[in-house]
């Protein structure tokens, strides 16, 4: 019983800290679809 | 006179590249061209397998602009570490004149026009020139990656960090991994005021899995397809905008009009006597004349294209 409420809060722990990170990190999503076009000039 | 050393793949797309456009080009092995006269060079490209950096101070200290198509890591290292002998000659060192690096410090130059500022970079390559580069792209995936993250160099082992990249058709998408690619440094060097910049390269589970190993068959002698794809990240307006644009072609061919084309402009600007800034330059670096190289290169016939998006 106690290893599985240990188990449990480290689990509980990791996830929390796992959420922060993801919350916290500053990363943007990058385009999910679309298609490439063609430059014609550096301009 | 320009010297290509170099007669691989790479060499000689940028030597025959570089006659179309009239110069007077002289094409040698790297084991011979210690036997021509530097006194009658201007330029010498440096377009074969292995290390650079001593051709390289030669050639500079015979006052010679010298342009380098290198990405292994040491080399590139060590041909930084020229930029107090070419500040001497007065000459031009030009690193990494390829395809990655170097045209992708071109789009990481166009691409950050289009942002109010920039703080990412992340760069993805596919496909190897000759059966040089194929011995190299083999052995990148062995070593060290370097990454450059929040004022740090991140050192993560090659071959980790899978991550699916969608390059122009019709390579489309490929998973790519860290690596031990040069891409990282000349960025940073080429645009300091970055805070975040990875490199990745496609590989097979049989790349990742052989890696260690010699290489198991023969790297094919005409080379291969290759790609390459820059995502620029920043604000714009004041919120978070991303930028990207890629290419697709043999990878000789985007190496060789990469190189010719850095060539090409550095005898014509030292003859239109507007002479680039002399020492060791990565394309990109803004005393370079990026958007002129760029459009060079498209005229040599590398489609470059851009990705629109939605997110």
């Amino acid at each position: 019983m106690k290893l599985i409420r240990r188990a449990l809060l480290a689990l509980s722990v990791a996830g929390a800290i796992a959420a922060t990170l993801r919350l916290k990190g500053k990363s943007v999503v990058p385009p999910q679809q679309g298609g490439w076009r063609d430059i014609s000039s550096s301009k | 006179m320009i010297v290509v050393a170099g007669t691989g793949l790479v060499g000689t797309h940028a030597a025959e590249q570089l006659r179309r456009r009239g110069h007077e080009v002289r094409s040698v092995s790297h084991k011979t061209v210690n036997e021509i006269d530097p006194t009658l060079v201007e330029v010498v490209l440096l377009a074969h397998g292995g290390d650079h950096a001593r051709l390289a101070r030669r050639f500079l200290e015979a006052d010679c602009h010298v342009v380098s198509v290198s990405d292994e890591t040491k080399d590139v290292l060590a041909l930084l570490d020229l930029n107090g002998d070419a500040l001497a000659a007065g000459r031009t060192l030009v690193l990494g004149a390829a395809c990655s690096p170097g045209l992708s410090g071109l789009l990481v130059s166009y691409l950050s026009k289009k942002l109010d500022d920039t703080d990412e970079v992340h760069i993805a390559v596919h496909g190897t020139g000759g059966p040089e580069c194929a011995r190299q792209h083999h052995d990148v995936l062995s070593g060290t990656a370097l990454g450059w993250h929040e004022d740090d160099w991140l050192r993560r082992p090659a071959g980790s960090g899978r991550e699916l990249c969608w390059f122009p058709d019709p390579i489309g998408s490929r998973d790519c991994y860290r690596a031990d690619l040069a891409d990282p440094l000349l960025i940073k060097h080429a645009f300091p005021h970055l805070a975040r910049i990875s490199a990745r390269t496609s590989a097979t589970r049989r790349d990742r899995l052989t890696a260690r190993l010699p290489m198991l068959t023969p790297p094919r002698v005409q080379g291969d397809m290759g790609a390459l794809r820059v995502e620029v990240r920043g604000s714009r307006n004041g919120e978070r905008a991303v930028e990207v644009a890629g290419t697709a072609h043999p990878m000789a061919q985007i190496a060789g009009s990469v190189a010719a084309s850095v060539a090409h402009e550095l005898r014509r600007q030292a003859h239109f006597g507007t002479p680039v800034p002399p020492g060791a330059r990565a394309l990109g670096d803004n005393t370079l004349p990026n958007d002129a190289l760029l459009d060079d290169i498209m005229q040599a016939g590398v489609r470059i294209q851009s990705f629109y998006g939605v997110q």
